[in-house]
């Protein structure tokens, strides 16, 4: 890749910028660890990492990317797991943590316009103090920034009241991969220290434009171009979200014997209480939670945990809601201390990992009416792993269902086979009528179902009119070519000639083909054979060579994944 | 393929691969506040940690320096998901700069003067008199002297003539309310803390014995300790109070409310004081001795104490502790000054703590910013608050 430090470092700030191979390489990673063999399909480091403060240097930051044909891919603070912050082909990472100032705040407007640096637990003390929250923030808030987590879309704290987080977003700035600045939505911004008005305006008439061709929308109306496809269209470096009235927040929490009787009495929860928060941890997740040890009534059990956020009086209500349903259905409702221990606990759903210590993460969106048979279904898949689940529930008859599969990355071969069983989950998941959780990198092959078709074909058309060099976040999302390691190509090769040398020795030896050899045997022919066999082998090899070149990463997860799983059979024989 | 083998000899072999990489710790390190990069944040040294023990990094020179660019402030184990005693990792991971000879010069320093002269100044067993000048009828008869309590100093506040208050100030505390006590004197030696902090870890229970052993021939019951971090190392180093647990380790205002609880304490009505508390990292963090001085505060009249923001478990590092002051010297006045800052935001007219280093650190801080106010001691405040002698409170039998 070629790329000059000094120049960037001129754009950015120099002391913004590195490329030390310990910061490169702590800066390509996300939680998910990746088994040695995925590096062979997507590269394992950024050349150079940077961290812009301001819009007018990412802006120059891209357009320099775009002049030097060098991939370019946002990052948050690394919280996601999909591998969309991580690199598919090197180039430069733009972390974005430097810029996090709260920009605009108006009570009457409920609405907050910040940097998208800024993480959730700032933004989040920053509204409370002023008697107000947020409506949904992710359970990373303590880290993951807002621009991630718009960026991503998804279910957070608050979705079970307000749904996702992208019906959250009122407006958003973003610089695209042309190095245009645009608005989309209502951005709030207060107007007379606007530096970048013209700058935007000249973007947003460019858009309109291509979005006019598109068929699609105005930018006041396209938002979602932007939202929930994980920086692959363009940067968002402002983001205006709701805010609602801090009421009072009461936790509350229930253990069950079964998933069935949780189940039963979330829906009556979510349809009469309408909680701000519940989430769901099954026996297998309660029992390795070290915490939970002490407490006969909770370890081993089935939690349904959430908080109201509502008036005391409402909320006095809809506890005694909670009571009965809990008590008809079997279960038995905590303590306030214990309801409050599960408020807590909601910033770390990955406490279990310890019992790894690695972890194979499996996830996916799916109605809450099937979770039962799923987790059923899953126990009896996985029976031979170890496994911990947990979900949140959202306010549309769906939750997330994490399956954390407890491994250990330090035994290389069989954590390695073991990722089958993230993608044998997301099989599974399909048959229930669920969707995988997110697309990121790893899950572009779903991509299609999980934005719906047209969506995704206004997508497609998008990212060919913005990003026609393909330079923003490539192979996320829509899939693409991938880099292939020495190892793999070293396999396409050797496939393609020893299959030649073996078809060699083989065909000839099929009964009608060795009459006709026969027919036809010569001395000359015999001599010939071999080295001709050789050259179409070497022949072959390289076109094995070529395919691994050419190769798109849905191609590779399609070969890969079936050969997880036969190895992991053998394995297990 | 493991070059680090150390960290099995300590138990720690899996805990770089048993963090979730969620980042909780590197959003609140106060070094990665300072310096931006993750590799000087707790996350991205766990990363380079596996790294070398995948053998794709080397443990080298830089890394060694990026390992001592950390205030052991407590605050990344505090927040982290999966329950990763970092302080003791990275302690552990000292151990190994140490072994393989990448001390920085000023925790070398540090290892000598302990060893040599028993304390991180390079001063010596007589200047651990020097604080009891002027207060010589207090302690006379003191030093050795038999006793249920002992009041530890520390290092810092028996040698830096800058703390001598503090020390005066807690004894006159104790016999004000009639504490039968004792002290080391020049017999105290450093409790051990600095030589963890530099790499040393398996002569800590060595150095906190040469102090306890002292203090078990005396028959104290209860230690008062004017630094939250001696108390830290002898619960975590010292074999004999893992064993026994005989001894109740206690810091200042731990003993300060006990004596206003048993009214042995009285104060006079303080002409409108608005302190605010810095809670030192490790008595907030670890030893959760977070209500005690805001009790005493609340106790004395016309003493109006102001909350911080962030304040108890949260509170930030004064930047000062686990060497960095003397390895990093401008870097800890920067973490210091961050923690200035969130007083200046508040009406406080002074800055009450309970950390010898604290002190110090806000102290040169006030001096690099500009930003003039008074920093105390807890014990401090007390002191100069007591109601005059004969209304003093019942004595020890
Ligand atoms: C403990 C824990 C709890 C979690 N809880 C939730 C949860 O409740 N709900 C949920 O959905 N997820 C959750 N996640 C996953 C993850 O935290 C979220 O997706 C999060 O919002 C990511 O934020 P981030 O700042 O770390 O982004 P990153 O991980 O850095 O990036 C995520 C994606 O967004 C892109 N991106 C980042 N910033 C921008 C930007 N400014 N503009 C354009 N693209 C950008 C990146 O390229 C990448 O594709 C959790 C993760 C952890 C570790
Ligand atoms: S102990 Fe403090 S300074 Fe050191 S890594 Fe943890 S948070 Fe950062
Ligand atoms: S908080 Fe703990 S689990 Fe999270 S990144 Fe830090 S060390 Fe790892």
């Amino acid at each position: 890749m070629r790329f000059d430090e000094q120049q960037i470092g001129d754009i950015v700030g120099a002391d913004n910028v590195s490329t030390t191979p310990e910061t490169c390489m702590i800066y390509s990673k996300d939680v998910t660890s990746l088994p040695e063999v995925a590096h062979q399909i997507v590269s394992p480091r950024f050349d150079v990492i940077t961290q812009p403060v301001d819009v007018l240097s990412l802006r120059n930051l891209i357009l320099y990317a775009l002049d030097n044909g060098i991939p370019i891919v946002p990052r948050g603070n690394g919280t996601s797991g999909w591998g969309g912050a991580i690199p598919t082909r090197g180039g430069i990472c733009v972390a974005l943590s430097g810029m996090s100032e709260i920009l605009y705040f108006n009570e009457f407007e409920s609405a907050v316009t910040v940097e998208t640096g800024i993480t959730w637990r700032d933004l989040l003390t920053f509204v409370e103090r002023l008697g107000f929250t947020l409506p949904v923030y992710p359970s990373s808030a303590t880290a993951a920034t807002v621009g991630g987590f718009v960026a991503s879309g998804g279910l957070g704290i608050g979705s079970t009241r307000h749904g996702d987080i992208l019906k959250q977003v009122l407006g958003i700035e973003a610089v695209l991969p042309n190095g245009k600045i645009v608005r989309l939505g209502r951005l709030l911004l207060d107007s007379k220290n606007d530096e970048l008005k013209e700058k935007v305006e000249e973007g947003n008439l460019w858009l309109s434009k291509q979005l006019s061709t598109a068929g699609l929308g105005t930018p006041e109306q396209e938002t979602k171009l932007f939202t929930g496809t994980y920086g692959t269209l363009g940067i968002i470096t402002k983001v205006t979200l709701k805010t609602i009235p801090k009421l009072y927040l009461l936790p509350f929490a229930c253990s069950f014997d079964n998933m069935a009787d949780l189940v039963k009495v979330a829906n009556i929860i979510i349809s009469k209480a309408k909680p701000y928060y519940l989430r769901f941890l099954t026996d297998n997740y309660t029992s390795k939670l070290d915490a939970l040890n002490e407490y006969e009534n909770e370890s081993g059990k089935f939690i349904l945990t959430g908080a109201l956020l509502d008036t005391i009086y409402r909320n006095e209500d809809n506890v005694e809601i909670i009571k009965t349903a809990t008590n008809e259905d079997n279960g038995a409702v905590l303590n306030d201390k214990r309801s409050r221990y599960y408020w807590n606990e909601r910033f770390y759903p990955l406490r279990v990992k310890r019992h790894g210590p690695s972890i194979v993460p499996a996830e996916m969106l799916a109605p809450i009416n099937m979770i039962p048979e799923i987790l059923e279904k899953t126990k009896t898949e996985l029976r031979n792993s170890k496994i911990a689940i947990e979900g949140m529930l959202s306010n549309d008859g769906t939750t997330s269902v994490m399956v954390w599969i407890l491994d250990d990355e330090r035994k290389k071969v069989s954590f390695t086979i073991g990722w089958h069983r993230s993608f044998k989950f997301a099989s599974l998941a399909q048959r229930f009528g669920g969707l995988p959780y997110a697309v990121g990198l790893w899950n572009g092959r779903h991509a299609r179902k999980y934005y719906g078709n047209d969506a995704y074909n206004d997508l497609k058309v998008m990212k060919k009119k913005l990003d026609p060099r393909n330079i923003m976040n490539p192979v996320k999302v829509f899939g693409g070519r991938v880099t292939i390691g020495r190892e793999s190509m070293l396999i396409g090769f050797l496939i393609g000639f020893i299959g030649t040398l073996i078809a060699g020795w083989v065909i000839p030896r099929i009964p009608i083909l060795v009459q006709l050899i026969q027919l036809l045997d010569s001395s000359l022919l015999q001599l010939l054979y071999f080295p001709y066999l050789v050259i179409v082998g070497l022949s072959v090899g390289l076109v094995g060579l070529l395919i691994t070149r050419i190769m798109t990463l849905n191609q590779a997860l399609a070969m890969g994944i079936p050969l997880l799983r036969i190895l992991s059979k053998l394995k297990r024989k | 393929m493991t070059k680090l083998d150390f960290l099995e000899r300590y138990g720690q072999e899996d805990e770089p691969y048993v963090c979730a990489s969620c980042g909780n710790c590197t959003l609140v390190c106060p070094v990665f506040h300072e310096l931006k990069w993750e590799s000087y944040g707790p996350r991205g040294k766990l990363h380079v940690v596996k790294s070398i023990l995948e053998g794709k990094s080397e443990f080298g020179k830089d890394f060694a320096h990026k390992i001592f660019l950390c205030n052991l402030c407590e605050h990344c184990t505090s927040v982290c998901t999966t329950g990763i005693s970092l302080d003791r990792f990275w302690e552990v991971v000292r151990a190994e700069v140490r072994e393989r000879g990448f001390l920085p010069a000023p925790a070398q320093f540090v290892l000598k003067s302990l060893k040599e002269r028993g304390d991180i100044m390079w001063m010596g067993s007589a200047d651990r008199l020097l604080w009891m000048e002027d207060i010589e009828e207090i302690v006379k008869g003191r030093i050795l002297k038999k006793a249920k309590v002992a009041y530890f100093l520390g290092c810092n506040v028996s040698l830096k003539s800058q703390l001598h208050d503090v020390a005066k100030s807690m004894v006159k505390i104790m016999d004000y309310a009639g504490v039968d006590f004792t002290l080391l004197g020049d017999k105290e030696v450093c409790c051990g803390a600095p030589l963890g902090w530099a790499g040393n870890l398996k002569d800590i229970n060595e150095m906190a014995e040469k102090n306890l052993e002292i203090i078990r021939e005396l028959g104290v019951e209860t230690i008062v300790f004017s630094c939250p971090s001696c108390i830290l190392t002898w619960s975590e180093y010292s074999e004999y109070l893992k064993e026994n647990q005989n001894i109740e380790l206690l810091t200042a205002s731990q003993f300060i409310s006990r004596l206003i609880r048993e009214r042995r304490l009285s104060f006079e009505e303080q002409p409108m004081i608005t302190p605010t508390f810095h809670d030192p990292c490790i008595s907030a963090r670890v030893l959760k001795a977070t209500e005690e001085p805001r009790e005493i505060m609340d106790y004395i009249p016309g003493v109006y104490h102001v909350e911080m923001n962030p304040s108890r478990q949260n509170t930030r590092c004064c930047g000062s502790h686990g060497l960095l002051d003397v390895v990093d010297p401008i870097l800890a006045s920067k973490i210091a000054e961050v923690r200035l800052r969130d007083v200046t935001v508040t009406p406080a007219t002074r800055i009450v703590t309970e950390c010898p280093r604290c002190i110090l650190a806000f102290d040169l801080a006030k001096f690099t910013t500009n930003y003039d106010i008074l920093v105390q001691d807890i014990t401090q405040l007390v002191a100069s608050s007591l109601a005059p002698k004969d209304e003093g409170g019942a004595k020890d039998q």
